[in-house]
């Protein structure tokens, strides 16, 4: 059983919204990419929620994963595939009670 | 270890995988029974996780031998005690956090825990370093909108000048424990920590740092604190 949990708050930087479709669906598609290779190792992604009704964020992803490198691996992914750069973020780890 | 921004004139990477741990501590009022019972059950497992090759304070970060040691901040911010240890790797500071937790450590204090691996090695001011580098500075921040908004051209003309500022620092006497990587785990991103002979000192810093407009690109927090030993810190 995965020991580690990582939660994923994110909301779009404002540069965001001044992109076209065409540009945010090849930058989706990175991401997408980034995800699936992580989810290819291991990873177990458990959805996205939106929680910007009681948040500083949009949404929140969570994940399992079966050791913190693994999620450390997963976000040097999603940052080498330039997400950041787009999105504001708040990451968290834990580890099973 | 893919670097979350590149090496500059002033620090160079550093892969030794090794992780700091942020500890951010508020302290809870305890009947003296249990804040020495749960002081006691800390110190044992203090003892524990420096036999497994943590580092206990900045000092043993730049090679001392030293005892286990925090920054007493209450003077200044909302946080009494804040203070970083350098874990053996990932996996070890996260199962640390939760061995101090349930030694004692939640007793005592309310913490916020930040995690993550070392990406700089330690820089010593050319004035070297000792007894009388008995303040901290713990500085927190985020690379902002302007900062991810930039190109690789105006990042590195950034950081250079921004190494303007370092090396100034380090010229005046502070020593700077190199740079974590936070962003895995948290809203901040990196964590600088520098040993400091006098607050003032900061200040000036600070001042350099605002003309060089190191913040420009940054969200920062930071924190001032006194050097004191992590076993008197417990105490209160």
């Amino acid at each position: 059983m995965p020991d580690v949990l990582w939660l994923h708050y994110s909301r779009p930087r404002s540069g965001w919204y001044e992109l076209d479709a065409a540009a945010r669906d090849e930058h989706l598609a990175r991401f997408a990419a980034a995800r699936r290779d992580s989810v290819e190792s291991g990873g177990q992604c458990q959805g996205s929620w939106h929680v910007r009704g009681n948040s500083d964020y949009s949404t929140v992803e969570t994940w399992l994963f079966p050791d913190p490198d693994a999620a450390f691996t997963h976000w040097i992914r999603l940052t080498e595939a330039g997400y950041p750069r787009w999105f504001a973020f708040a990451n968290n780890i834990g580890l099973r009670a | 270890m893919t670097l979350l921004t590149g090496e500059t004139d002033v620090f160079d990477a550093t892969s030794d995988g090794r992780c700091g741990v942020v500890f951010l501590a508020r302290r809870r009022i305890l009947a003296s029974t249990s804040s020495a019972e749960a002081s006691a059950g800390v110190r044992r497992a203090l003892r524990e996780l420096a036999g497994q090759g943590w580092q206990l304070s900045v000092a043993e970060m730049f090679g001392d031998h030293a005892e286990p040691a925090g920054y007493d901040t209450g003077f200044a911010h909302d946080v009494d005690v804040a203070g970083v240890f350098d874990a053996p790797d990932l996996t070890a500071a996260l199962a640390g956090t939760v061995t101090l937790e349930t030694a004692g450590w939640d007793q005592l204090f309310r913490t916020e825990w930040l995690i993550g691996p070392r990406e700089f090695a330690t820089v010593t001011s050319p004035r070297g370093r000792g007894p009388n580098n008995q303040w901290g500075f713990l500085a927190l921040w985020e690379w902002n909108d302007a900062w991810h908004s930039a190109t690789d051209a105006q990042r590195a003309a950034y950081d250079e000048e921004c190494d303007v500022a370092f090396a100034a620092d380090l010229a005046a006497g502070v020593s700077i424990a190199g740079r974590h990587r936070l962003d895995w785990a948290s809203r901040w991103h990196h964590l600088g920590v520098w040993e400091v002979p006098d607050i003032e000192l900061v200040t000036a810093a600070m001042r350099e740092h605002e003309h060089v407009a190191d913040f420009k690109f940054t969200t920062s927090r930071h924190y001032v604190g006194r050097l004191r030993a992590l076993t008197d810190l417990l105490e209160g």
